[in-house]
């Protein structure tokens, strides 16, 4: 076993590193890339394929997983589609542009906007969060008929942090095959990041859904992602109690907030329930493996 | 006392594919042979994979199933630690892990102690075993097999080197959890056990062998890290994290006898006392005898009183 000191990636503290990483989320980069990279592999082999594609936002969740998923079965495997809406900040565009580029990996740009705008057609008064909605299930069906086409697993970028608080659209941005980053916090995203390369613009920049000019998820939800994961992993990942938490210096209203969002998106995070009739029901006592013997597209 | 060469075959078994993984033993069972070693070791659950579910009862074999006794056979002049789920003739489902020996099986051990909390969920879909026993083997030595999650409780190692175990073996399909920077080898798991296995070799003066598998069941990744401590808590042999192979090392079989020499702790154990207290807890938590260390107000078979209501 190769004794060594763990790898504190940007030990010089969060000034150099260019964002802020609380040191109870720091994790050895090294294990936890092999882990992802052995994972990715696992889920490809098991389900008989070999190629896989992302959607690429030029943001720090699919940049690391297109990093990631290039390091694991090489980038010619890899599909990254750019799917732009119209109101798009033209730097995401530019961002996913230079991970492809880096990469080398196969790219394919398809503007949603022919696809959601007819669907808004003569409903002027849609809200930001419908409009939202539909092109985060735009780019998932757009991913899926590449998955069809390309012949690849689609591969899930959303992040712990974000899955935990509900900050995703079901069946949109969440839908995938199989997720390499989903127990990784914003802040662990940003530290793999840096450790495997992503482009530093891509890792300082403010996390956006980028679903309206300006828009940016800590202005939106009124938080800072260093302060949320630390709130999170003390109290789901260590089960501090709220009083243990005001203790170590975080605000009473706040956990509560941020618990109220924690519960109210169960079901975001669950497959949906089946009502149990039958004998043997799927997921409640019919339980198999995803992928079981023989499964494998031949 | 010569030296015995070890093959510990730290794999990815394939989830479910028994027959894949049969071929797989057979070969590696080769390579050991040809490496000259006399005992090679394979993870739990190498013969099946882990995380099976439903699946346990299709890939279940009784112990006098002709792919078991085939791979036995394989084994004549050498001696394999392997591990599958076995079906009871009562249609229990055990993890077991099996010595064969010279063509045949030396002796099984059915886990005992079942995870069920957590990530685990075995007691769902197992059975527990009931006997714990070491066993003699051609190797001239004792040996003790034990299963994973058996060797998270202290009274399995301790009987095991009691009943004339020098050799304790554990298999293992160890998930990696809690990647920290701040641990030894990045991750909290391979810490825990790294600090269970030289605390067992040295407590009980014996050689240690800690087979963990590698590769990924749908969420879980496996972290290798399979070892070889010996009876004075030295590690001998480390095999990396995470990455697919047999590793080999030579033991001196004279260092136990060193050791326990040198560091008499078995001599002085005292399995009278041991099992007296013992008796005494039992009784106690039964409720059967009076609880002569409980705080006052406990209920019967608890050893603490309820907090007065806030």
């Amino acid at each position: 076993m190769s004794e060594r000191t763990p790898a504190m990636d940007g030990a010089g503290g969060d000034q150099d590193r260019g964002f802020e990483l609380p040191p109870e989320l720091a994790i050895d980069t090294d294990v936890a890339r092999r882990v992802m990279a052995d994972f990715i592999r696992g889920q490809l082999r098991q389900a008989g394929f070999e190629r896989a594609v992302l959607g690429l936002s030029g943001g720090i969740d699919s940049g690391l997983v297109a990093y990631l998923t290039a390091e694991a079965i090489g980038p010619e495997r890899l599909l990254c589609v750019l799917m732009p809406y119209r109101t798009s900040s033209p730097a995401s565009r530019s961002d996913a542009e230079t991970v492809v580029e880096r990469l080398g990996c196969a790219s394919e740009v398809v503007d949603i906007s022919p696809m959601v705008d007819p669907f808004f057609e003569g409903q002027r008064e849609a809200s930001a969060l419908r409009r939202g909605n539909v092109m985060a299930r735009m780019r998932m069906t757009v991913l899926y008929d590449r998955s069809v086409t390309w012949g690849g697993l689609v591969v899930g970028t959303g992040n712990k942090t974000e899955a935990l608080i509900g900050y995703t659209t079901l069946f949109g941005d969440s839908a995938c095959a199989f997720n390499p980053i989903g127990d990784l916090y914003k802040s662990q995203v940003r530290q793999v990041a840096a450790a495997i390369g992503v482009p530093d613009a891509i890792i300082r920049k403010a996390p956006s859904a980028d679903l309206w000019p300006g828009q940016t998820d800590e202005a939106e939800a009124g938080f800072a992602y260093p302060e949320l994961d630390r709130l999170l992993f003390w109290r789901i990942d260590k089960r501090r109690s709220t009083e243990e938490l005001v203790a170590m210096g975080f605000d009473g209203a706040w956990i509560e907030r941020v618990d109220r969002m924690v519960a109210g998106s169960e079901f975001k995070r669950q497959v949906p329930p089946v009502a149990k009739l039958g004998p043997r029901t799927a997921g409640v006592d019919y339980l198999y493996p995803r992928r079981r013997p023989g499964a494998a597209r031949r | 006392m010569n030296s015995l060469r070890l093959a510990l075959a730290q794999i990815a078994p394939e989830l479910g594919e028994l027959g894949q993984n049969l071929e797989r033993h057979h070969a590696l069972l080769g390579e050991a042979r040809g490496a000259g070693a006399g005992l090679i070791v394979f993870p739990e659950l190498g013969l099946t994979g882990y995380l099976l579910q439903d699946l346990a009862a299709e890939v279940a074999m009784r112990l006098d199933d002709p792919r078991l006794t085939r791979l036995a056979k394989a084994t004549s002049g050498m001696s394999a630690v392997v591990s599958f789920v076995e079906e009871s003739a009562d249609h229990r489902l055990f993890i077991s892990a099996a010595l064969l020996e010279d063509g045949a099986i030396r002796h099984v051990h059915r886990k005992l102690y079942l995870p069920t909390y957590g990530l685990f969920d075995e007691r769902r879909f197992f059975a527990a075993g009931d006997s714990l026993r070491a066993t003699p083997s051609r190797l001239g030595i004792g040996l003790g097999i034990a299963v994973c999650e058996d060797f998270w409780h202290l009274s399995v190692p301790a009987l095991l080197a009691l009943d004339g175990a020098q050799l304790l073996i554990n298999v293992s399909s160890s998930p990696g959890r809690d990647l920290a920077a701040t641990n030894e080898v990045g991750l909290g798991t391979a810490s825990s056990w790294r600090s269970l296995m030289r605390t067992y070799a040295q407590l009980t003066t014996s050689f240690v062998v800690f087979c963990n598998r590698v590769g990924v069941d749908e969420s879980i990744s496996f972290w290798g890290g399979s070892e070889v401590i010996a009876p004075s808590g030295q590690a001998v042999l480390s095999a990396p994290l995470y990455d697919e192979g047999l590793f080999t090392v030579d033991i001196a079989l004279a260092d136990i006898r060193r050791e326990r020499i040198a560091l008499p702790l078995l001599r002085d154990e005292r399995p009278e006392l041991v099992v007296r207290e013992f008796g005494r807890i039992v009784s106690e938590r039964a409720g059967l005898a009076d609880d002569t260390t409980a705080e006052a107000g406990s209920g019967p078979g608890l050893d603490s009183a309820p907090e007065p209501a806030r």
